[in-house]
C-alpha cells in the first residue's frame, strides 16, 4: 500500500469543548500514538481528510503525517479508528497509529465476496457473511486495503473458513482456522411465510390477549409487612 | 405472532424518557443494508410486524432479514368513557423504545435495488420518517 501525505496541526483544545470548536471550524480532532513516541493531540483539515478517505477504497489507509511546527520528518502512520456520527456521518476523531516501515503491525481489514456462490446461482440459497473483517500481520508496505475471498464455489451448506483464505503476499492471516468468514444457508422453507399469513390475522386477535408470563407479581406478605417497620426504624434514626 | 417479552418482573411500567439519540444500536451490524430511524417514538408490536412482513413479502423469502428492535415496554391505557382515577388502566399493548439514529431492520443477501424497495414498503408501514443506509464499506 502507499502512503497519502497528509498535514496536520498539533491541537491545544481538549476535551468536549475543545473538540467542539475544533469542529466548528472546519477540522477533525485526532490523535496520533505509537511504541517508539508519546501521544499527541493533533488536528486535520476535514475536507483534505474527506477526499483522501473517499478516494480509498477502505479506511485502512497508510499516511506520511507532517506536523506542521514539528521537527520531525513525516511520520508513517496508519489510520486506526475514524469515529462517525451515527445520524450524520461526520468524521468526528482520527486515531492515527505511529508505524516503524520495516516492523510488522497487527490490524483488521475488511474482507469482501468476489463472485456469485454456485448454491445462490443454483440452489437458491443465500450468502451469509459471517465475518466482515479479518486480523492480519504484515509489513505497512503489504498492508491490503481490504481482501478479495472468491465465493463463486460455494455450494448450499457450505463454509468457508479463515483457514480456507489465501492471504496476499506477505500477510500473515491471524485467528483460529476454524472461524467461517462467507457460508451459503439453505433456502428458507415455503411453508414458513404460508404459516406466518394465516398467523397474522390471528395473532392480532391473540395478542390482545396474550400476555406475558410473570415472574413475580405480588410482594411476599412477609416483605410487605417488614417494609414499613423498616421505614419507622429509619425514621428513628 | 406478535412480539411481546416471554416473561416479566412487572406488567405496568412508567413512561420513561426518550431523549437523545441512540448510543447503541446505531449501526448496521448483522447485513448489509439497514433501515435507520430519523425520529423518535414508541414503535408497536403491530407497526413492527407490518414491515416485517412487508419485507419478506417483497424479497420472496429471499435473502436474510433482522429485527433490530424488540417491544419490550409495556403501555396501558384506560377503557373509553371512564372517569380519571380508580388506578392505572390495562396494558393496551408492548412497545419499543427508538431514538433517532436507532437500526430498525437489516436485510443481506439481495441487491442493493431488492433491498431498497423492501425498506421504503416497511417505511411506509411505520410511524416515523427513516433512512435506507448500506453498510459502511469504509469500515
Amino acid at each position: 500500500m502507499k502512503s497519502i501525505a497528509l498535514s496536520a496541526n498539533s491541537r491545544t483544545l481538549f476535551r468536549r469543548k475543545g473538540s467542539r470548536k475544533v469542529r466548528a471550524g472546519g477540522r477533525i480532532p485526532a490523535v496520533i500514538y505509537g511504541r517508539h513516541n508519546p501521544p499527541q493531540s493533533l488536528e486535520l483539515d476535514a475536507k483534505e481528510f474527506e477526499l483522501i478517505v473517499h478516494k480509498a477504497h477502505s479506511e485502512i489507509i497508510l499516511v506520511d503525517l507532517t506536523v506542521s511546527g514539528d521537527d520531525k520528518p513525516a511520520r508513517l502512520a496508519i489510520v486506526q479508528d475514524v469515529q462517525h456520527h451515527p445520524l450524520t456521518g461526520a468524521t468526528l476523531h482520527v486515531d492515527l497509529h505511529e508505524v516503524k516501515a520495516d516492523e510488522k503491525v497487527t490490524i483488521e481489514v475488511p474482507v469482501e465476496a468476489v463472485g456469485v456462490p454456485e448454491g445462490v446461482k443454483t440452489g437458491g440459497g443465500t450468502l451469509e457473511h459471517v465475518r466482515f473483517r479479518l486480523k492480519v500481520r504484515c509489513l505497512p508496505k503489504d498492508l491490503p486495503d481490504h481482501i478479495n475471498v472468491d465465493v463463486s464455489a460455494l455450494k448450499v451448506g457450505d463454509t468457508l473458513h479463515i483457514g480456507e483464505i489465501a492471504a496476499p503476499e506477505g500477510v500473515e492471516l491471524l485467528g483460529d482456522k476454524k472461524i467461517p468468514v462467507f457460508a451459503v444457508a439453505a433456502p428458507v422453507a415455503a411453508e414458513a411465510e404460508t404459516t406466518a399469513a394465516p398467523a397474522e390475522g390471528a395473532a392480532a386477535a391473540a395478542g390482545e390477549a396474550k400476555q406475558p408470563e410473570m415472574i413475580k407479581e405480588k410482594k411476599d406478605d412477609a416483605a410487605a409487612a417488614a417494609k414499613p417497620g423498616d421505614k419507622a426504624a429509619a425514621k428513628k434514626k | 405472532m406478535a412480539m411481546m417479552p416471554a416473561r416479566v418482573k412487572y406488567r405496568k411500567m412508567q413512561r420513561g424518557s426518550r431523549t437523545g439519540i441512540a448510543s447503541r444500536g446505531n449501526s448496521v451490524a448483522f447485513g448489509e443494508y439497514g433501515l435507520q430511524a430519523l425520529e423518535r417514538c414508541w414503535m408497536d408490536t403491530k407497526q413492527i410486524e407490518a414491515a416485517r412482513v412487508a419485507i419478506t413479502r417483497f424479497m420472496k423469502r429471499r435473502g436474510k432479514v433482522w429485527i433490530r428492535i424488540f417491544p419490550d415496554k409495556s403501555f396501558t391505557k384506560k377503557p373509553l368513557e371512564v372517569r380519571m382515577g380508580t388506578g392505572k388502566g390495562g396494558v393496551e399493548s408492548w412497545v419499543a423504545v427508538i431514538r433517532p439514529a436507532s437500526i430498525l431492520f437489516e436485510v443481506d443477501g439481495v441487491s442493493e435495488g431488492v433491498a431498497r424497495e423492501a425498506m421504503r414498503l416497511a417505511a411506509s408501514k411505520l410511524p416515523i420518517s427513516t433512512k435506507f443506509i448500506v453498510r459502511h464499506k469504509l469500515t
